[in-house]
């Protein structure tokens, strides 16, 4: 797990389950979480979605952080 | 007066015990600014063409830039070049630590090392003094022991020494550099170029602080670090270091596994930063790691380096030999299908002990698991060691044995390349070399940009050369200031992802020039923007120095490091990737499937070629590129590669 753990409400193991708004998109759940850092998202597998993504019931959503070395 | 820059490169001839002192002007150090382009530039004039690595003609030098030693994160690293003993190319390798700061304030910027010496010798650098001492009684000692006997016999324990271990001395072919006992000029076997020459260790002592031009500019850019470290994640970069990105590497795929056969290692919680963290680095009883399990270099406010201490059991490790980077704990972990912790920080200890890459080790070992695995290797051939996947008492073994050169070890001290070659059997098959270095851990059939890196870098593959793939999406500001402004999907290995590779390429180039940590100073997730790279820069030296100077400086150090290549006859035939990257998909996880297309790669590679200006038959530079990067001398005064260039 990445430092992004440490955002996380109840963290187990690096995954937690999260209630959103309707209509919530990425920006949205990143904020509540308060990860202010960039990072990189997959909803459902899929890299390509915009940070204005709207959110649907039952998403699994990974997030990243970016780094090109170690 | 020079600021920055101390103005003195000490040549060293061990042959000769002659010691000389040469101060270049104030173009020099622009032109090359440090490092990986200053140490060419003495490579390219003083190194005779075809030179066994070994030879004492082999010229070794070692070069801080134009920032070491000014107080802020990320200046004190030192590079070292000379032809590889691993690959037969131009080797490469930077290291940290407090080693460069104290040899910049020592009084010399480099240290060009040519020569051997009929008995062992260090190298004395105090206060603007250069002396050979006698180490005929540090030979054969670890590198904890000897550190701590020049602190006793020099009666100074703020010496630094860079040095060789028994490793170095025993010329395994990937052996390091290393400072403080734990920090590595790891890659491409500089250690055994030292080791060659019977130069044990550079020492360093001084308190000759370099002046600063702008000290109001630069006291900004000191602010800076901490107004930056929470947007950039810096803090939690410091706070697990880069083994945080085990877990994060499995969940996109790409976390080498079984000897880069998967993508997805199922036990990556038990090597990833957060169980180093929480259960293994110093002070983790007490929840106290921030104080006693994680260290720095000099002047760095991130702290990304991990000191991990295990007090009893078969895997009992000092806590001065540091703790395992991200690289290290994928090597010895999940590339051999290792998950227990104690054994990945005893066999990282032991190669900083005995000066050896992990990189390179824990990739060899693993090729020869899966050898194993695979029937081509049996207990006849290992001395008994059973060397299957997840063995962890059999790797540990297995390092030490390879650091002392001792039975199967001593093929595997060769590297992959050259144990499949001694061995046979079809064993290169297995290899995931490119130019005969082992690959780091991050996955080309992942990080499209990355295949082509890995095989065309001069100095075999490497992951600090460029930015990797997912950086030139989540960056865009960051990236338009280096004038990349059209992100690609990911997969993709089109003109654009060559173009974002080349420039991004340039830039680490740079950032291995000017000498600088590549986690502070770069294109995407740095403590610092590539613009602030400039701004220190010319903070410190008064210049006025723009993105496209910085940019050229690392593109002249790509083609000088390109040319020494040409000139020993390396060129597109050996800028290749690993086979089983084309022929075998990746199995599990999310990166199920994912394979090279030969073709398609191909393509890429020469659309990379054309950027460069590099001859797409040949690969090697051209004579336009050469003249226009100032590096027409390279050429005229080399007969060989007057041929070859043109």
């Amino acid at each position: 797990m990445g430092p992004l753990v440490d955002f996380l409400p109840d963290s187990d193991k690096g995954k937690a389950t999260m209630i959103l708004n309707n209509d919530s998109t990425i920006t949205d759940m990143l904020d509540k979480l308060q990860i202010k850092r960039k990072v990189v998202v997959a909803v459902n597998g899929d890299e390509e979605k915009g940070l204005d993504h709207v959110l649907s019931d039952g998403d699994e959503v990974l997030v990243f952080t970016v780094i090109s070395g170690g | 007066m020079s600021y920055g820059y101390t103005g003195k490169i000490l040549h060293v001839n061990l042959s000769k015990s002659e010691l000389e002192i040469e101060e270049p002007d104030e173009q020099f150090y622009r032109t090359y600014m440090g490092g990986s382009a200053m140490g060419m530039h003495y490579v390219l004039k003083e190194t005779p063409v075809g030179v066994d690595p070994f030879s004492p003609d082999n010229v070794l030098a070692l070069c801080t830039g134009i920032l070491t030693g000014t107080p802020i994160s990320g200046q004190s690293r030192l590079t070292s070049v000379a032809k590889s003993p691993l690959t037969g190319c131009i080797g490469d390798a930077q290291g940290g630590g407090y080693f460069p700061a104290e040899m910049k304030f020592s009084g010399f910027d480099a240290v060009i090392i040519k020569g051997r010496s009929p008995k062992p010798v260090y190298l004395w650098l105090h206060h603007g003094e250069a002396e050979l001492c006698d180490a005929s009684h540090l030979w054969g000692l670890t590198t904890g022991d000897a550190e701590d006997k020049l602190k006793e016999e020099l009666d100074d324990k703020r010496i630094e020494v860079l040095q060789i271990g028994p490793a170095g001395e025993n010329l395994v072919r990937y052996s390091a550099l290393i400072s403080m006992s734990n920090r590595a000029n790891g890659r491409t076997g500089m250690g055994a170029v030292m080791g060659s020459k019977n130069l044990k260790a550079v020492v360093v002592r001084g308190k000759m602080k370099p002046a600063i031009a702008n000290p109001e500019k630069f006291k900004e850019l000191q602010k800076l670090a901490k107004a930056n470290l929470e947007p950039t994640g810096m803090d939690g970069f410091g706070k697990y270091g880069t083994p945080g990105v085990c877990s994060p590497q499995h969940r996109a795929g790409g976390l080498p596994t079984y000897n880069f056969n998967s993508g997805n290692f199922d036990k990556h919680e038990e090597i990833d930063g957060h169980k180093l963290y929480n259960e293994h680095l110093r002070g983790h009883e007490k929840d106290d790691q921030n104080r006693f399990g994680r260290d720095t270099c000099f002047s760095c406010s991130i702290k990304c380096k991990r000191v991990a201490q295990i007090d009893e059991g078969p895997f009992k490790t000092e806590a001065k030999y540091g703790g395992p980077e991200y690289e290290t704990l994928a090597t010895f972990g999940s590339y051999c299908g290792i998950s227990d912790m104690d054994a990945i920080i005893h066999a990282n200890a032991l190669c900083n002990m005995y000066g050896m890459d992990t990189i390179s080790c824990g990739a060899t070992i693993a090729w020869a698991m899966e050898c194993w695995e695979e029937g081509k290797l049996t207990m006849k051939d290992t001395g008994g060691i059973e060397l299957k996947y997840g063995n962890a008492e059999a790797m540990v073994k297995i390092t030490e044995m390879i650091a002392k050169r001792e039975g199967f070890g001593e093929i595997l001290a060769e590297g992959s390349k050259k144990a499949a070659e001694i061995i046979g059997r079809g064993t290169e098959e297995y290899l995931i070399t490119s130019k005969g270095q082992e690959a780091p851990a991050h996955m080309p059939q992942v990080k499209r940009s990355l295949s082509v890196i890995y095989a065309a870098n001069p100095f075999g593959a490497d992951h600090e050369s460029s930015e990797h793939d997912p950086g030139y999406k989540a960056y865009p500001e960051r990236m338009k200031e280096i004038g990349l402004t059209n992100p690609q999907e990911k997969l993709a290995l089109n003109k654009e992802m060559m173009r974002f590779a080349m420039i991004t390429q340039h830039l680490s180039s740079a950032v291995d020039s000017i000498s600088v940590c590549a986690f502070i100073f770069g294109a995407s997730f740095q403590l610092y923007t590539p613009e602030q790279l400039v701004q220190a820069i010319n903070a410190v030296m008064g210049w006025n120095v723009d993105m496209e100077e910085i940019l050229e400086v690392g593109e002249r150090r790509l083609n000088m490091l390109r040319a020494f290549n040409s000139r020993e006859g390396v060129g597109r035939e050996s800028d290749t990737l690993p086979k089983k990257m084309f022929k075998r998909p990746l199995k599990g996880g999310r990166s199920d499937g994912y394979v090279l297309n030969e073709e398609e790669w191909e393509a890429a590679l020469e659309d990379y070629y054309r950027l460069c200006d590099w001859d797409v038959e040949t690969g090697h530079p051209s004579l336009k590129k050469m003249e226009s990067l100032g590096l027409g001398w390279v050429v005229a005064e080399n007969n060989v590669l007057s041929e070859v260039i043109n």
